[in-house]
């Protein structure tokens, strides 16, 4: 644990099951990163994960910015930072096919 | 990967005299959790407790300051730190506790106390939440579905149920009552017990009905909770589907309430289950040759329609880059 930011608190978060060794972690996380990018990026947000600062840096185009530990808090963050709530069953986002 | 060497933990619950303890009482006397258990009970009114329970447990807690899904929780949190304390005093190599079992109040919403216990940060490192036990009453359990909200949280948080009373309960009844359990919580598996003991129970008939059960208020106003199957692709991208995961549950948690399936994923065999928001860490299940139900994703919840979640992973696994 790093005593400065605290990280880690939990023994993994449950997304990151499946990568037993360090270096299958660590692209674990890069790709994971670039994925949420892909996904934030149409409602106007950004991921970045650069592998040496724990957690998940969220930005908006606009620059703020901020840094999540895991998935379940980038969703509340990326709907505060939105302003608006992000729901993968809303039929607009479905039908943006 | 080492082997996970955490406290194992079964929740036992169920409604107000639907026969916990008789059923733990005999559990206990036939060691079917093995030798070295604690036995932690919570009674929400201030009652003292059969000594009998302690033969065949290597000790046992009461919990007696209120039902421990919410006022007790301190205490609950409190005594669970104490047993992993004294078990992480002992080297690995000696006979130390292996099995905590939970005997919830009869006013207990287990999902809440599994909630509770893996959001704490000394227990989600000691403990792994094995299995939710659900007591059902067969003589009274419809009507307490039909009236109770709770009574219905608590079947949905089942994975197993053992329908007690049994020999009391008159075959057509019981096959309703199964059929109602079923509209409830599709994936649990449920035997009967009579005074604790496993009574056989005949297969269910086709033709048994289960009884409409009216709306409580609010909770139900977003339709009947259904099942509903995903098949994953073959070649699925975990972290992908993780992400997804993690948004439905953030969106919908409190519709869903139940997420359960095998997942293939590199690193093996993966169970996943949910409790609403509360996500269990995987577990690495023993390879077992090609089975038919892995990578189908068990979806129980209401307030969706079932076709868009398919629709919605399939959007999330393949995003489209905008950049």
């Amino acid at each position: 644990m790093c005593n400065a930011c605290g990280n880690p608190a939990a023994p993994g978060h449950w997304t990151e099951a499946g990568a037993a060794t360090p270096s299958d972690r660590l692209r674990a996380r890069f790709h994971r990163a670039r994925v949420l990018d892909d996904i934030l990026r149409p409602y106007g947000l950004t991921a970045h994960d650069g592998g040496v600062v724990p957690g998940i840096q969220l930005g908006t185009m606009a620059g703020a910015s901020s840094i999540v530990h895991n998935l379940s808090e980038v969703w509340a963050e990326a709907e505060r930072l939105r302003g608006a709530p992000i729901d993968p069953l809303d039929p607009r986002y479905l039908d943006d096919l | 990967m080492t082997s996970d060497t955490r406290l194992r933990l079964t929740l036992l619950g169920g409604y107000l005299g639907s026969g916990k303890t008789t059923w733990l009482r005999h559990q206990l006397h036939v060691g079917a959790f093995g030798p070295r258990v604690h036995v932690v009970v919570n009674e929400a009114a201030e009652t003292p407790v059969d000594d009998a329970l302690l033969v065949g447990a290597e000790g046992m807690t009461l919990l007696a300051g209120g039902c421990c899904c919410c006022v007790g929780r301190e205490e609950m949190i409190a005594a669970l730190r104490r047993l992993c304390d004294a078990r992480s005093r002992l080297s690995a190599t000696e006979a130390r506790l292996e099995r905590i079992v939970l005997e919830t109040s009869g006013l207990a919403d287990p999902a809440a106390i599994v909630a509770a216990i893996q959001g704490d940060p000394v227990l989600v490192n000691h403990i792994v939440v094995e299995e939710t036990v659900v007591a059902v009453d067969a003589l009274h359990a419809l009507a307490q579905l039909a009236t109770e909200p709770l009574g219905r949280r608590q079947v949905g948080a089942a994975d197993r149920m053992v329908l007690t009373k049994t020999d009391a309960c008159a075959p057509a009844a019981l096959a309703t009552l199964r059929a109602t359990l079923a509209t409830l919580n599709g994936h649990a598996t449920v035997s009967a017990a009579v005074l604790g003991v496993e009574a056989a129970l005949p297969a269910l008939s086709a033709d048994a009905m289960p009884v409409p059960l009216p709306d409580l208020g609010g909770e139900d106003a977003r339709g009947p909770i259904q099942p509903t199957q995903v098949a994953l692709p073959e070649d699925l991208d975990w972290s992908a589907f993780t992400l997804w995961l993690s948004a439905l549950l953030h969106a919908r948690g409190d519709d869903l309430v139940r997420v359960k399936g095998v997942l293939r994923t590199p690193a093996g065999r993966l169970l996943l289950q949910t409790v609403r928001k509360v996500v269990q860490s995987p577990e690495i299940l023993p390879e077992q040759g090609v089975s038919r139900s892995d990578n189908v994703i068990v979806f129980i919840g209401r307030g969706y329609r079932p076709e868009d979640l398919g629709r919605s992973m399939r959007r999330f696994l393949s995003p489209t880059r905008t950049t």
